[in-house]
């Protein structure tokens, strides 16, 4: 596995904060990308959903500056499973030749017909657009600018403050993890199977120990600055531009346009 | 006498029913203090802290601001006043940005928006931390994560900013920018508290030092005074400043006049073995020479 994108979460999180669309702003970003998730879906036509994937993929190439490399490993995931179901859905299994294509497993055949496979390809095609324009908001902005849009979307003050601290826990939390796994391996923790079970019984139960004891220590902290209820953070402001609006308005009217010329 | 700032009488605290972590404790803060807190893991150093910014209520006792006490429902004015500096930054660190978390306080004390951003601004460019400002605090080194702390009580601009053991986990040039902000804070008229443990930096930086063990107070005046306490160096389990032993040394031997107070830094010790008897003190100076 590449390194760049190798550790999951935290590569994402690290990428929509290196992204060069960091500087856009995040309520525009969620629009963009939910605008061309809804075009895409609604369109239903192979070509729509190619132009969705390849004019993404090179919007994150030159404006969000991601190596191509990079997007098409994130990409890869879900490709994988995608091609898995659209197996799935283009096959057929039948006691007797059936279809265009058929191949013979001694007690049945596994059909597939011409239109079944293009039925798939436009499928997945369909479902690989849809996952690019989720990529553009996850990979160009940061889980905390998202929970800032959620804010003004007025979803409950309870649940964004949730999400912000969740967040940054899950981060603390992942460190103390892995200095827990590096102590445990420098002291042969993970040497045979039963040894590692012990290992990970002690990880997971001290994991624990620890967020309730640092559960105090951050109230004490936020409450040294004043904490009473409600977290405020001050949100830097990240002007909406005009161009780039009018830029995703022919976006979205050349991908409609498309649309009705793929008839 | 000036008038204290910031008063503490009769403190007395513990942790859910167990031993005392405050045991009586009585201390007068006053303006421009630069006071240092020295005493073992458990001389309930931290829990003054939290009690002097209003973050834990004292089982006894009372807080005196400006020389009126603190009631149970004004602790908010507390936090206002004192800052606290945790020893451990990322117990501190909520926000998701830099920026975000050094706003927090202010965002508290319910200032309007441009202010905030001022007092961020201002309080970031002080700890050098401008270009981290959008960089999210699980990126950040220790040190750095150090200065975010920091940077969290400057913006609230309270008068008293108590640091609780700020040295602990950072590297000789960190400690270096520290001691600078520190001196710099100081220089603006901040009156600032620390616990250490790091004597030669106790004695060198203080105007005052104050001994705990045990949750008690036992000793408090001029470092100088303090760290000749044999008594309550021994309890506190502490050792004296290498300078202090040093110039004690000299002063043994008679390099030193007889009356000079000890030097705080050794540029300062340099000058006074310059200006002594002049034999004497040259032959220490010269490379080789024995003592």
């Amino acid at each position: 596995m590449q390194p760049s994108y190798g550790h999951g979460a935290r590569s994402i999180d690290r990428l929509a904060y290196a992204s060069g669309m960091g500087g856009w702003n995040p309520a525009f970003k969620t629009v963009l990308s939910l605008g061309t998730l809804i075009i895409c879906l609604a369109a239903d036509r192979p070509a729509v959903s190619a132009a969705v994937i390849a004019s993404l993929a090179a919007l994150q190439k030159f404006k969000g500056r991601l190596p191509l490399r990079d997007y098409l490993g994130l990409l890869r995931v879900p490709l994988v499973f995608l091609l898995l179901g659209g197996l799935a859905v283009a096959c057929d299994l039948s006691p007797v030749p059936a279809g265009d294509w058929s191949l013979s497993l001694h007690w049945f055949y596994v059909c597939a017909s011409a239109d079944s496979v293009r039925f798939a390809l436009a499928l997945v095609l369909k479902a690989l657009g849809a996952v690019s324009a989720m990529y553009l908001l996850a990979l160009t902005t940061p889980a905390c600018e998202l929970v800032g849009v959620l804010q003004r979307a007025h979803l409950p003050m309870l649940l964004c403050e949730l999400m912000y601290l969740i967040y940054r826990f899950a981060f603390v939390l992942l460190d103390t993890h892995d200095r827990m796994r590096g102590a445990a391996a420098a002291r042969l923790g993970w040497r045979d199977f039963r040894t590692s079970c012990r290992s990970f019984g002690g990880t997971a139960g001290n994991l624990l120990v620890m967020s309730l004891r640092r559960s105090r220590a951050y109230y004490d902290a936020m409450a040294a600055r004043g904490y009473d209820g409600g977290i405020r953070f001050l949100e830097e402001d990240k002007p909406f531009c005009r161009a780039s609006a009018l830029w995703t308005a022919v976006f979205w009217a050349a991908l409609i346009a498309l649309r009705l010329a793929a008839r | 006498m000036q008038e204290p700032i910031l008063q503490a009488r009769g403190l007395r605290f513990s942790y859910d029913g167990a031993a005392r972590a405050l045991d009586g404790v009585s201390l007068d803060i006053r303006a421009g203090d630069r006071l240092a807190v020295l005493g073992p893991n458990g001389a309930g150093k931290s829990t003054l802290f939290l009690c002097l910014n209003g973050v834990l209520t004292p089982d006894e006792g009372e807080i005196l601001l400006d020389g009126a006490p603190v009631g149970s429902k004004e602790r908010k004015r507390l936090c206002e006043r004192v800052g606290m500096v945790f020893q451990n930054a990322d117990d501190q660190i909520i926000a998701s940005t830099v920026a975000a978390e050094v706003s927090f306080g202010p965002m508290n004390l319910r200032l309007p928006r441009d202010e905030v951003t001022r007092r961020v601004g201002h309080a970031l460019e002080y700890m050098a931390l401008e270009p981290l400002r959008a960089r999210p605090p699980h990126d950040l080194s220790g040190g750095e994560k150090k200065r975010v702390s920091i940077a969290d009580i400057l913006a609230m601009e309270s008068e008293v900013i108590l640091f609780d053991e700020p040295g602990a986990s950072l590297d000789p040039a960190g400690e270096e920018r520290l001691e600078a902000v520190l001196a710099r804070l100081s220089d603006e008229g901040k009156t600032l508290v620390i616990s250490t443990h790091d004597m030669d930096f106790a004695f060198r930086w203080a105007t005052r030092a104050a001994v705990f063990a045990g949750g008690r107070l036992i000793a408090d005046g001029t470092p100088e005074a303090v760290f000749r306490e044999d008594a309550a160096l021994c309890a506190a389990n502490l050792r004296r400043p290498v300078l202090l032993e040093v110039f004690e040394l000299l002063r043994a031997r008679g390099f030193v006049p007889e009356r000079a107070p000890c030097p705080k830094t050794p540029a300062a010790l340099e000058a006074l073995l310059g200006a002594g008897d002049g034999k004497a003190a040259r032959t220490v100076l010269e490379p080789g020479a024995r003592l």
